[in-house]
């Protein structure tokens, strides 16, 4: 106890400024009992002697309070020289990543020029031969030339599509307020253009709003919808539903459709690149969009993952939960 | 006077391509130069063009982005930089869709940018349509 400012409050003040904060402070005081040393000790005391105490052990108190700061001022040192040193090599993982991506940037540049070349020879030279020598090759001829040029297509669009893939890890991201609702409509408008004669009720939940990067949104949306246009193809009736659900607070967006499914036991290779489910005679395809779906809906912090049956149709889930961080 | 179409192409199989389609619409003469270098020798009669009579310029350059020595975007940087070449109809004839490839052939003067389709039958059908709107349709810088 002391007039003025008290020894508590003393102490206090000097655990709240960073210059004083580590100094070490015996509270001396007539106070004996556990709860007055529990709370002295609570308050940020490094120790406490309880008066009447010997000259002796007042200075072994000191002395040892003095060594546990010796030691305390040891550590803190060590841990700011490993905070510089993990800096450090933060700065140097940085740079190594910006290297990295700047060869596959590079990388990609490549494929798209020097990849392409090759194929239109491929492309162009068959047609000359069917065209400019058609009348010197038999039938079957004709259809292995048939087959390189319907080749040399597929492998187009499979480094096209290999680009948009890596397209989407690169861009940056724009986070604003999408209707997921308007989006779907327009894409399904565009789905219904390319094939008018077929017979898909969409039905798309109103006013599903959320926050993300608008054109990567439409990727999904495209990648989602298309697939399911694709896999009701060979229904009579198909049905494509957009919609959305809530469990524990999570708001999850699905896109079902009621066409050829698969079978749940091949569901961890959905979203791989270049995996597909069915052959491409059955369905055509390169096996990149739902990877690019996943990549994209990872960057917005948020899970995908589909429910499905063989003949059943399937749904696809997926949450953003840069939705929350915004609020 | 025949009109002349100058191709600025490295790549042999395309070379023989383009040449083949431009054929087949039976457009003009042809001038091919394999590196951005002799390009620019031909368009500023220079090195081994020295002396060429430069009255006869192409009514249109067909110019891949990606070729040796000086490279598609420098040869243009250069045509546009010159009095004599500056009007000059330049279309970039590539394999890339890189966004920003586009935008600096445009930067840098451009009067068309082609993506050179994989599929031979559009790749005619677009050399075609190159052909007969820069040679017949559209009317040259004086």
């Amino acid at each position: 106890m002391m007039p003025k400012l008290d020894g508590f409050g003393l102490l206090n003040e000097l655990r709240n400024d960073p210059k004083t904060r580590t100094i070490s402070v015996i509270l001396l005081s007539a106070r004996a009992g556990e709860e007055s040393r529990v709370e002295g000790l609570d308050a940020g005391a490094d120790d406490y002697l309880v008066k009447p105490f010997s000259a002796q052990e007042l200075v072994a108190r000191v002395g040892s309070n003095l060594r546990l700061s010796k030691l305390r001022k040891a550590h803190q040192e060590e841990i700011e020289r490993l905070n510089l040193d993990l800096e450090r090599r933060v700065k140097e993982r940085t740079a190594e990543l910006e290297a990295a991506s700047k060869e596959l940037e590079s990388f990609c540049y490549s494929v798209s020029h020097d990849l392409r070349a090759p194929l239109r020879a491929i492309d162009g030279f068959s047609m000359i031969l069917q065209e400019s020598y058609g009348d010197k090759l038999d039938a079957q001829a004709h259809n292995y030339l048939e087959r390189v040029r319907a080749a040399t297509q597929r492998m187009s669009h499979l480094i096209d599509d290999l680009l948009k893939l890596s397209r989407t890890a690169r861009s940056e991201m724009r986070i604003t307020t999408v209707n997921l609702s308007e989006l779907a409509c327009t894409i399904a408008k565009d789905l219904e253009g390319t094939a008018p004669e077929r017979k898909v009720t969409f039905s798309i939940a109103p006013q599903m709003v959320v926050h993300a990067d608008a054109s990567l949104m439409r990727v999904v949306l495209e990648n989602l919808l298309g697939n399911a246009w694709k896999f009701s193809g060979k229904r009579a009736e198909a049905r494509i539903e957009v919609g959305s659900t809530t469990n524990a607070g999570e708001t999850a967006y699905f896109v079902r459709d009621n066409g050829a499914g698969f079978d749940m036991k091949y569901a961890d290779k959905l979203f791989g690149a270049f995996q597909r489910l069915h052959s491409v005679t059955a369905f055509d395809g390169t096996g990149v969009g739902l990877a690019n779906v996943q990549r994209i809906i990872h960057r917005h912090g948020g899970r995908v993952w589909a429910e499905a049956a063989v003949d059943q149709g399937a749904t696809f889930y997926f949450t953003l939960s840069v939705q929350r961080k915004l609020v | 006077m025949t009109k002349i179409i100058l191709l600025v192409e490295d790549n042999p199989d395309d070379e023989e391509l383009t040449l083949l389609a431009l054929k087949k619409s039976n457009i003009a003469k042809v001038f091919v130069a394999r590196d951005g270098a002799e390009a620019l020798d031909f368009l500023f009669g220079t090195g081994t063009y020295a002396g060429r009579d430069l009255s006869v310029m192409p009514a249109v350059t067909l110019l891949d982005l990606k070729l040796p020595k000086v490279d598609g975007l420098e040869v243009l940087k250069r045509l546009r930089a010159h009095e004599h070449t500056r009007r000059l109809p330049v279309v970039i004839l590539t394999s890339s869709r890189e966004q920003q490839d586009i935008v600096e052939s445009y930067n840098f003067g451009a009067n068309s940018y082609i993506r050179k389709p994989v599929d031979f039958a559009q790749f005619m059908e677009a050399t075609k349509q190159l052909g007969l709107y820069w040679l017949v349709l559209n009317e040259p810088p004086p």
